[in-house]
Order: C-alpha cells, then sequence, then structure tokens
C-alpha cells in the first residue's frame, strides 16, 4: 500500500527470473482455449491442415493438388490417388501489457517488481515455445504507452525482453482507455493476452477492458495487490496522499473505517471480477507476496493460463 | 456527598468540554503517508460519515481519555465533599463560651487553654467545613459567632466570608465571668427567627419540623443555667466539649468579710475552697490587706469524689456518667482591723505535688473592707420602752428616744441629717412635698419616710415611697423571704406568727422592692430613692411573737447596719464577676471616673439620682469610682477626689468545677458531646486530580502504542 520502493532495480533478465525458476518455465507452454491461425508455422496446431508431421486424414485427390502430398503407399495398393493430409502447426501471440504506472511502486513486496517478473516469466514461456510474443508497458508516455515490443519470437529474444522489462520504471498515470485504444488498433492477428495491473483506475476500467477483450484475443487480467492493500497496517491520524496525482484523503484510522475500506475493496475486485467474467475474461487477484514459481507452475496453470 | 462550588465547574465544563472536542475535529497533527491510490479510502470515509457525523469520536480512546481527564479536573472545581458530619444547614450559630472556666490549662497540647481549644475546633470543625459560596456569591452557608460568660455578644452576625468568622473568632478573649446560656441561646434565637408552627406543617405530611439554624456549642459543660434553656425542637443543638474531666483546680468559691456584733473593730473573713483534684491538696491561703500580708493558713482541701452512675438511658448498655462531687474546705480569718481597706485572699499553690492547678482567676478575692463605725440612732416611739432596749443591745454611739412630735420638730428644723439610723416606730412625720411644678398650688404636707436611712415599723407608708394598704388582714405567717438579703439572714421568719396584719398590695412603678412576703402581702419591704432609704415592716411586731424570738434584735442590728453601710450588711460593694457594679453615688458627684482592675478607666455618667453602673464585670479585681464633690459614709478622699472600691470577684463554685461535662443537658432535651475524630467534610479534590494524572499517564501510554503500530 505505501509507497516503497525496491532497493535495488533489476537489470536484466537473470534477476527477475532466476535460473533454477528459468529451468522449470522451460517446461510450460502458453495456453489458448481457441486455436489460433498464425502467420509463421509454429508449434501450435491449426484448424488447417498443413505441412506438420502429425497425420490427420487423407482426401481423394483432386486437380491442382500438390503431387508431393500424394500417398504413394496408398496408390500402390488401391492403385487411387490420395492426398495425405497433416495437421497444421503454427505460433502463437503472446501479447503481455504491463501497467508502469506510480500505484505500482508500493506494497512489500513491490507491486512493480513483482509485476515485472511475472512478465518476463510469461515472456520467457512464450519465447521458448516458439510464441510470438509482444510487451506493451502502459504508462505516462505518448497515448498512454512507454514502449513497446513486438514479435519476439525463439529463445535468442529473451535477452531482448528481459532488457525491455527492466528499462521500465513505475512513473506517472497510466492513461489506461488512451493505452487500450491504442493496443486494440494496433495488435494484429490472434492470441492470448495478459493485463498485469492492480487495476486502481480512477478513470475506471470497464472502457478499456471492452477494447481489449475480443478481436481473436483470449484475455487474462492479473490484478496485483500488495498484501498491504489488502490488509492495511494503518493507526492514527493520517493524511493519505495518492502517489499518482497528490490527491488527499484524511483519516482517523478506526476498526470500523478499516472494516469499511475492507468491505470496498472486496466489492470493488468483485465488480471487476464479474464485469470479466461476464465479458469471457479470466480475472484473477495475486497477491504480490505469492512466490513466483508456485504462482506460474501451480496457479495458473489451474486457471488455464499455462499447461 | 455535596459540592462547595458546582457553579464554577459548570462553566469551565460547558466551555472546556467542547472545546476539546471542537479540537478534535480540527484535528491536531496528521502523518503524511503516501498511498498507491485513495480511492477506497475516500469512498470508506464517505460510507461512514454519511451514516454518523460523530464517527471520528467513536471509539477513539484518545479522546475518551482526555475527556476522562477534563472530566476529573471540572469535578475537582466543583469541589466535592464527603459528608461526614451534619453540616448541612444553611445557617449556623457558633456559641464559644469565654467564661472564667474556659481559661483552665488543662495541660498538653501545647498549654493552651479551654478557650483556645474551643476557638480550634470552631474554626477547624465548623468553619472549615462550611459550603463556600459559588462564584456569584450565593448557595454557601452562613455563620455567626456569638461569645458568651454570664452575658452574651454577637461577635459577628450572619456571613459567609470564613476570614470574618475565623477574625470573630480569634478576637475572642476569656473572662472570669460566670456562664449562662440562657442568655447566648435568646440572643442566638433573637437572630435566626422562629418559625410559625403552620409554616412548619406540610398538606398530607404533618408536621415537618424545618431547621432554622443549627447551634454549634463550644464549652466545657460548665453551664449552671443550661437546664433552664429552652431551645427549639426544630433546631439542630451540636455540642463540641473542650477540656478534661479530671483536670484539677483549687479555687475560692466564696469570700465575704462581717465585723464582729460586740466588737465592731474586730474583722471576720470567710473564705469557702473548693478543689477537684483526685487526691487531697495542701494549699496556703494568703490574707492581705492594703497590700501588707497579715496571715497565712495551710488549708488541707480533701480530695473531689467521682460517682458513676448508669444513665437512664438503658438502650446504651454500659454507659455510665460521671459526676464529681469536688472537695470542699474553708478558713476564716480573725483580724483587728477597725479602719477601711482593701484585703486581698490569695492561694498559693506552692508545695502542691501534681499539676497545680488550672485555673487562676479563682486564686485570688478581694474585698473591700469599711471602716467600723458605732451608729448614731434616733428612736421615735410614743412609748415602747423594749424597742429602745433592743436598740440598745446594738452598742450605738448614741440612741436618742424622741416622741413623734419632737421627731416631727427635728425633721422640720434639718437636724434629722446627724443621725445615722432613725427608728420610726408606728408612726410616720409629715413631709413637704418637692417643689411644685409651674403654675401649681403646693402640696399639703403627707406622712410619709423622712430623708436619711430609715427603718419603720408597723407603718404603711403611701405610694410612690411605699405601698397600697387594703385594710386589715387578720392574722398571718411569712410565706417566702429573701434569705440572703443582709437584714433578713438572721431573722428566723420561719417561726413567726402575727395576729394583725395589713392587706398590702405593691403599686406599679415604684421603688419598692419586697424582701418577706406574707400571706397577706409584703410584709417586710425596702425603698429607696435619692434622699431615703427604708426598710419598713408594714405589720407591728408587737401584734407578733417576734419580739420574743432572738431573731428580733439580730432583725433590728442588721438592718441598722445595713442601712447605715450603704449597700451590705457589714461589707462594701462586692459583686461577681459578670454582674453588674450598681453604685449609688453622692446626688453631687461629678467628673465620675472609673479604674478598672487593669489601669484602664473610664468616663461614667451619673444618674440624677447619683447612680451608676458598670458592666458586666469581666475580669476579677478591683473597680474604683472616684469623682468630685461630697463623700459617703465608707469613701475615702484622695488627692481631692472621693474613691470608693468595689471588688469584682468569680466565687463561684460552678465555675471552679472544671471537670469537663460530657453531656450539656438543656431543658429540653440532653446533647451529647460531638465526637472529637469527627473532622470536617472530606475534601476530594485532591484525590480527582490524582486520577486525573494517572488517566494522563494511561493516555501516554496508549499514544504511544497506537502511534508505534
Amino acid at each position: 500500500m505505501l509507497r516503497t520502493p525496491p532497493a535495488k532495480r533489476p537489470k536484466d533478465l537473470t534477476e527477475l527470473i532466476d535460473s533454477k525458476l528459468m529451468a522449470r518455465l522451460s517446461q510450460l507452454d502458453v495456453a489458448s482455449r481457441k486455436v489460433f491461425t498464425g502467420k509463421l508455422k509454429g508449434e501450435r496446431r491449426s484448424k488447417k491442415r498443413g505441412e506438420s508431421v502429425e497425420f490427420a486424414d487423407h482426401r481423394p485427390y483432386v486437380v491442382g493438388d500438390d503431387m508431393r502430398h500424394v500417398d504413394w503407399n496408398l496408390y500402390g495398393r488401391l492403385d487411387m490417388l490420395f492426398i495425405k493430409l497433416f495437421m497444421e502447426e503454427e505460433d502463437l501471440s503472446l501479447h503481455i501489457v504491463l501497467d508502469t504506472s506510480e500505484s505500482g511502486d508500493c506494497g512489500q513486496p513491490n507491486k512493480f517488481l513483482f509485476m515485472q517478473r511475472l512478465a518476463a516469466s510469461l515472456g520467457y514461456i512464450g519465447l521458448v515455445n516458439l510464441n510470438r510474443v509482444a510487451v506493451t508497458a502502459v504508462g505516462q508516455g505518448e497515448g498512454g504507452i512507454n514502449g513497446r515490443l513486438q514479435d519476439l519470437r525463439g529463445r535468442r529474444r529473451v535477452t531482448d525482453l528481459g532488457a525491455f522489462l527492466c528499462s521500465q520504471e513505475p512513473i506517472g498515470v497510466a492513461s489506461f482507455n488512451e493505452a487500450a485504444r491504442r493496443i486494440a488498433l494496433t495488435r494484429r492477428g490472434k492470441g492470448v493476452m495478459v493485463l498485469l495491473s492492480d487495476m486502481f483506475h480512477k478513470e475506471g476500467y470497464e472502457d478499456a477492458l471492452r477494447l481489449l477483450v475480443g478481436h481473436g484475443y483470449d484475455l487474462f487480467v492479473i490484478q496485483c495487490l500488495s498484501p498491504q492493500e489488502v490488509d492495511p497496517p494503518l493507526g492514527g491520524d493520517l493524511r493519505l496522499k495518492d502517489v499518482e496525482d497528490a490527491d488527499t484523503a484524511e483519516v482517523t484510522i478506526s476498526a470500523p473505517l478499516l472494516k469499511r475500506y475492507k468491505a470496498n475493496l472486496n466489492a470493488y475486485i468483485d465488480r471487476l471480477h464479474e464485469f470479466c467474467v461476464r465479458r469471457d475474461i479470466i480475472h484473477m487477484t495475486v497477491k504480490t507476496d505469492t512466490p513466483m514459481d508456485e504462482l506460474v507452475l501451480d496457479y495458473l496453470r489451474r486457471r488455464g493460463l499455462l499447461r | 456527598m455535596s459540592w462547595l462550588t458546582p457553579g464554577l465547574a459548570g462553566i469551565v465544563a460547558a466551555i472546556a468540554v467542547p472545546s476539546l472536542v471542537i479540537l478534535y475535529f480540527l484535528k491536531l497533527r496528521r502523518r503524511d503517508l503516501e498511498v498507491s491510490t485513495t480511492l477506497l479510502w475516500k469512498k470508506a470515509i464517505q460510507d461512514l460519515q454519511a451514516n454518523a457525523p460523530f464517527q471520528k469520536l467513536r471509539r477513539n480512546i484518545l479522546l475518551l481519555l482526555q475527556l476522562l481527564v477534563l472530566g476529573a479536573i471540572i469535578f475537582a472545581l466543583a469541589q466535592p465533599v464527603l459528608d461526614n458530619q451534619v453540616v448541612d444547614g444553611a445557617r449556623h450559630v457558633i456559641l464559644i463560651d469565654r467564661s472564667a472556666s474556659m481559661s483552665a490549662d488543662d495541660g498538653g497540647e501545647g498549654d493552651e487553654i479551654r478557650l483556645e481549644r474551643a476557638k480550634r475546633v470552631a474554626i477547624e470543625q465548623i468553619v472549615e467545613s462550611l459550603k463556600t459560596p459559588n462564584v456569584f456569591g450565593t448557595g454557601g452557608d452562613e455563620a455567626m459567632v456569638i461569645a458568651f460568660d454570664s452575658a452574651a455578644e454577637v461577635r459577628v452576625n450572619f456571613t459567609s466570608d470564613k476570614a470574618a468568622l475565623i477574625r470573630a473568632i480569634e478576637s475572642i478573649e476569656p473572662t472570669d465571668s460566670t456562664s449562662s446560656l440562657n442568655t447566648a441561646f435568646k440572643l442566638a434565637k433573637a437572630f435566626t427567627g422562629t418559625r410559625k408552627f403552620e409554616d412548619q406543617v406540610q398538606e398530607n405530611v404533618g408536621f415537618v419540623p424545618t431547621v432554622t439554624a443549627t447551634l454549634h456549642v463550644i464549652s466545657d459543660g460548665r453551664i449552671p443555667d443550661a437546664t433552664r434553656v429552652e431551645d427549639q425542637r426544630e433546631d439542630e443543638v451540636l455540642y463540641y466539649a473542650v477540656g478534661e474531666e479530671d483536670t484539677p483546680n483549687v479555687g475560692i468559691t466564696s469570700v465575704r468579710a462581717e465585723r464582729d456584733f460586740e466588737n465592731r473593730s474586730k474583722l471576720a473573713i470567710f473564705v469557702g475552697l473548693q478543689s477537684t483534684a483526685t487526691e487531697a491538696r495542701g494549699v496556703d491561703v494568703v490574707l492581705t490587706i492594703d497590700g501588707t500580708s497579715r496571715s497565712v493558713r495551710r488549708i488541707e482541701v480533701p480530695p473531689a469524689t467521682r460517682e458513676e452512675a448508669a444513665t437512664e438511658d438503658g438502650a446504651e448498655g454500659s454507659d455510665t456518667s460521671v459526676s464529681i462531687e469536688p472537695g470542699i474546705s474553708g478558713v476564716v480569718f480573725n483580724v483587728d482591723r477597725p479602719q477601711a481597706g482593701v484585703a486581698t485572699v490569695q492561694l498559693n499553690h506552692t508545695g502542691s505535688t501534681a499539676r497545680a492547678d488550672a485555673l487562676e482567676a479563682d486564686d485570688t478575692a478581694y474585698l473591700v473592707v469599711p471602716p467600723s463605725k458605732r451608729l448614731n440612732m434616733v428612736l421615735a416611739t410614743a412609748g415602747n420602752l423594749y424597742l429602745a432596749d433592743a436598740l440598745r443591745a446594738l452598742r450605738p454611739a448614741n440612741l436618742d428616744v424622741v416622741r413623734p412630735a419632737d421627731f416631727q420638730s427635728l425633721l422640720d428644723t434639718g437636724r434629722l441629717a446627724q443621725y445615722d439610723v432613725i427608728v420610726l416606730d408606728g408612726f410616720l412625720p409629715l413631709i413637704q412635698p418637692g417643689p411644685p411644678a409651674e403654675g401649681e398650688e403646693p402640696g399639703e404636707p403627707l406622712p410619709g419616710l423622712p430623708p436619711g436611712r430609715v427603718l419603720a415599723l408597723g407603718v404603711v407608708p403611701q405610694p410612690p415611697m411605699g405601698v397600697i394598704d387594703n385594710g386589715e388582714g387578720g392574722a398571718a405567717l411569712f410565706v417566702e423571704w429573701e434569705r440572703d438579703h443582709p437584714a433578713l439572714r438572721l431573722a428566723g421568719l420561719s417561726s413567726i406568727e402575727m395576729s394583725r396584719s395589713r392587706k398590702i398590695e405593691v403599686a406599679k412603678a415604684t421603688p419598692v422592692r419586697v424582701i418577706a412576703r406574707t400571706n397577706n402581702g409584703p410584709g417586710i419591704f425596702e425603698a429607696a430613692d435619692a434622699r431615703t432609704r427604708a426598710i419598713v415592716t408594714t405589720f407591728d411586731p408587737l401584734n407578733s411573737d417576734w419580739p420574743f424570738e432572738p431573731g428580733f434584735v439580730l432583725f433590728l442590728g442588721e438592718a441598722a447596719n445595713t442601712l447605715a453601710s450603704e449597700g451590705d450588711a457589714s461589707i462594701a460593694a462586692l459583686v461577681k464577676t459578670g454582674e453588674t457594679i450598681n453604685q449609688r453615688l453622692p446626688e453631687d458627684a461629678t467628673d465620675v471616673t472609673m479604674t478598672r482592675p487593669d489601669g484602664s478607666e473610664e468616663d461614667l455618667i451619673a444618674a440624677a439620682d447619683g447612680s451608676v453602673v458598670y458592666g458586666p464585670v469581666e475580669s476579677t479585681g478591683l473597680y474604683s469610682f472616684s469623682w468630685k464633690g461630697s463623700a459617703g459614709p465608707s469613701d475615702q478622699e484622695i488627692d481631692g477626689r472621693i474613691v470608693r472600691s468595689v471588688a469584682a470577684n468569680l466565687a463561684s463554685a460552678d465555675e471552679s468545677l472544671i471537670s469537663t461535662e460530657p453531656t450539656l443537658p438543656l431543658a429540653g432535651r440532653i446533647v451529647a458531646t460531638e465526637n472529637d475524630e469527627r473532622a470536617g467534610k472530606m475534601e476530594l479534590w485532591p484525590w480527582l486530580l490524582i486520577g486525573a494524572l494517572a488517566i494522563i499517564m494511561l493516555e501516554w501510554f496508549v499514544y504511544n502504542r497506537k502511534v508505534h503500530v
């Protein structure tokens, strides 16, 4: 809850994900509830019958078919021309949207650092599995975009991913709606989009989520909250100052007030969750004190983001 | 519990409590904290404020504690007191005994006399516990201070000013007088007023006595007339006994001097002594006349006896009351002293083992002894030889026996002034009335008492210097008489029977004092005005068996001496402290001055008949009157001024019996002493302040815990 910048910002990917976790992440892959068409042949099964090694079916030869796909063994036995059909394999687009607003620089453990590590983990998984990975940092930059990384593919681009994530700083106010519009306009194809944010947007999150969902993207909202936000350890007479817009609230912490705060937080989360469920968005709330391996290896698999 | 200054506390509370709450709203210092978002907080505050404006204050333990501290201080300002005494009436009368016995030193506690202790009791137990008025000067208890001995004096009227009360109490000085509570109560009643019976009857309830005042009597209980005090039942009477029950005191309770009947130059001085010591006491009694020590007697005074008697109140069980019977003794000095003088009798306690004596005022007695004088008498009689013989037995210097006609010529020629005493036997001369008023004819001469000292037997003079004769009364007996009157002390009237008497009635507003009364009215009376002083028997002694009794001659002698010596039979001017000195000076006395025993002087103005009054006498000793003019028979002339001395003595068995009475028996009830431990009201404000301090410390602890969450 309180602004607590980490003692040291991570410099590269190895500081975000340790090697042990990295090794375990290699076994995972990004899951999609839909099978998407990709631009490149990837490791993903497509509805299209394609050129993978996995046999799918036969069909009678028609004029114009590629002669290389004729099943000559079958012709020898049946003296009829059949075309072998294979499963088409294609790559998956994984788009990670990272909230870099200043509110992330709070909490113990630090929310932004947590989101950086989660983004790195997911990106790593995507790259290792030859998915097309894109990362967009939503922040105070032009159009609400601080920076973006697109069309990363393959293990070689892991360092690029790490460098990009480490270059981000939690500063200013994120214009979330503006950023969502931009992302929706500029993204290509279909795939999985993961939004990492605390979802505390004073302008509201509804419009942004409506823009991001659909158009072939399977949207996951991972709401990261620090333990202090869930259970504020406050007391006394306080002047609370919003780190983003310097808005203040004078409070005298009392048991009824804390109770009311918690009720409001739960209501906020529930409303967001309901909003997501109605639009086929997967919403999850994660506390930043959750261990990364447990989160990635267990929780996200159970929630269907990874497999 | 009651509050001494609730108004002040109310005002402070009305200001301070809202101020504290407002300060809490304004809020002192808030810690600045940066949080990820204020979104949820603002909403939470709005939610709370929407349904509870005082939500901020709810469960705010710091405010609660501060309110507690404030409350404690405010309650302290109200000066709460626990009433462990009955001082709750709005009006209090503090009656302080300043009589002679209150000068007794009981020993212990810094050698203060009883009066000092009484003052302390009055200030500490009564004045200090009075309810102080609030800031508006209302609602406080009022008290008045009355100092009393034989008279009562208001030292300060009802006031709630404690300083004034304390000043008044401190200014009370001891006197050598006897004590009279009746006077004091009457005075107090005059100030407190009485409530009518109908004012105290409430509808459907009945008679509800209303306390008009609380009377605090501070005394040693040696008050002879206490049982005659009729206090109002609805008044609360509290009695504070000061002094000890067993304080020893040896004192002179009576003193008297008489000249021998046969030999007038012989003087007998009788001294009565009394001791309250529990052991026999030897005292030296020293007689000094005119500053010269004449005689010393060693007297052993027997011890006082204590009698314990169970109280009548059986419910109290084993309670007993102790009555002390003092040891009585006496001594008679016989000295040869034909001339006048001032005799002083002094008790000397040297040689006594234990604590000598608690009271000084009764250790010395004074007597003014007139010179011995043989009388020059005239007897006017129609023929009564045996009366002349009886008078001769008094050994007068000269006795002229004249017939009534000769007496009338003595009177008319003014030669009557040479006689000290005139005896009229059944005969009244014709007296020229006083100068007529303007425009009136001079009155006819009437039978009456001649000027001078007159002993008239068997006559009834008419008013004003006489009584109303209602005719023959037949046989009669004496039914009452003044046994202490100098002329009647030895007269033996109890056995006298009269065969004939007169029905006599005393006219109003005449200078007539009846000293012996028969069943038909006054038998013997005294009458005195500026020129005449007379003792008159309204019956003829020859019509009774009196002449055959020795008492008749003694009556003649004492009456003649009484008349001749201005006042008392053989001794001039002797008063007790607390009484009034009433002296008749010669009519031409001017520039009258009285000198008190302590040497201070006071100018007095003599009345038309030459009488001067001073009193009440507060201390023992000699009071000297001096004037310019002619001298009386026993007056001395010093430096061109005539001097007459009057001795004032305590001479009171009640005052000398100084053991403190634990109860005060009034006419209608017995008032028990107030317990000494019954302190004043217990002030609670220090405890409240200590409580406030403790709460502040608790608050500090709570605050620290809260800050370091």
